[in-house]
């Protein structure tokens, strides 16, 4: 598993454009988060003004005392090969998803499958976020879609903006990491 | 179109394109690429049209850690950064104008750094200065 400093270890929030990862990382980590936003020029994709090129960087001590470095990728395909050098040595994942994005099940097979080759078998958390506006598909949607490919991941309901969904998230993973270590958190 | 087309006039692209053949006419300079700040290609010259948009999506990022970086340091904002290797170097500058664009070139050892830094500088602020129009 992942090597590190001990009783410290490395998640990563994914997902598509606009799905939250940056608001995410600023919502939980304890210290001001490195940001790499540039302005968006492809309203097509996504109507909002600015876009993570580069990578977020944040931390969050657990109430058990182990330091969590929480790292953001950009969402479009376009930036493959960060998703790549972020995902090495990642103990797990979080996906975030817009519920009411077209096409969020192909989004869903896309990031599962990149990530799925970095972190440890079964430590990815599937965050969907704006489940209760109109138009988002049902959340046993995306857990059948996992389902039917041989995944069985925890999918929630998300406010990327509020810090105790966030939180949970990440407990989550801590949790599924614990199960799967006999000394508890990787280390 | 692409997003990124909406940086630059029609025109503008044409003027773009033969100022990065000027860059590419320097010696050692093997391709060009004119990109926004987001990472999508504005305008180059290269032979292989995919890796120029790989090349413009990996410069995006490098510019943006290169900020990062820079505003971590307490220093201002991003001018240039070189990644140097066993045979030949890759540079990658800002283009001052109205939109954030950079500017990667991609050199052989067959370049002579300082020629290559002057050329492109050279480049950046015609490039800029079609930019800013
Ligand atoms: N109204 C509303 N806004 C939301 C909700 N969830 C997320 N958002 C907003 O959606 C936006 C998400 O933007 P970012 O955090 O930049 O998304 P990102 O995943 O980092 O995007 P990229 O870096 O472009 O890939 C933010 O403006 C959030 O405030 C929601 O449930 N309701
Ligand atoms: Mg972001």
């Amino acid at each position: 598993m992942n090597p590190g400093v001990q009783g410290e270890f490395k998640i990563v929030f994914t997902g598509p454009m606009g799905a939250g990862k940056t608001t995410a990382i600023a919502a939980l980590s304890e210290v001001e988060p490195v940001r790499t936003e540039v302005e968006n020029t492809d309203r097509m994709s996504h109507d909002k003004e600015f876009t993570t090129v580069g990578l977020d960087m944040g931390r969050i001590t657990l109430p058990g005392g182990q330091v969590v470095r929480l790292y953001g990728t950009p969402g479009q395909a376009r930036f493959r090969f960060m998703w790549d050098i972020l995902g090495r040595g990642a103990a797990g994942a979080i996906i975030l998803l817009d519920a009411t994005q077209a096409g969020v099940l192909v989004q869903l097979d896309l990031f599962v499958d990149a990530f799925a080759a970095h972190v440890p078998r079964g430590a990815i958390v599937i965050g969907l976020g704006r489940t209760h506006q109109p138009g988002a598909l049902a959340s046993d949607a995306f857990a059948e879609r996992l389902e039917a490919r041989g995944f069985t991941l925890p999918v929630l309901s998300v406010d990327v903006r509020k810090r105790r969904d966030v939180m949970l998230l990440v407990e989550t993973l801590a949790c599924i990491l614990e199960a799967q270590t006999t000394e508890g958190l990787p280390s | 179109m692409t997003p990124a087309s909406r940086n630059i006039g029609r025109l503008s692209r044409e003027f773009a394109r033969r100022e990065l053949a000027t860059l590419v006419g320097t010696t050692g300079v093997r391709s060009a690429v004119l990109f926004s700040a987001d990472g999508f290609e504005i305008a180059s010259q290269a032979t292989d049209s995919a890796a120029a948009a790989r090349l413009a999506a990996i410069g995006s990022s490098l510019s943006a850690l290169g900020s990062a970086i820079a505003a971590e340091a307490g220093l201002r904002d991003f001018e240039r950064t070189m990644i140097e290797s066993s045979d030949g170097t890759v540079l990658i500058m800002r283009v001052h104008g109205t939109r954030a664009m950079s500017l990667a070139a991609v050199a052989d050892h067959g370049a002579v750094l300082g020629t290559l830094l002057w050329a492109t500088q050279r480049c950046c602020e015609a490039l800029g200065r079609i930019a800013g129009e």
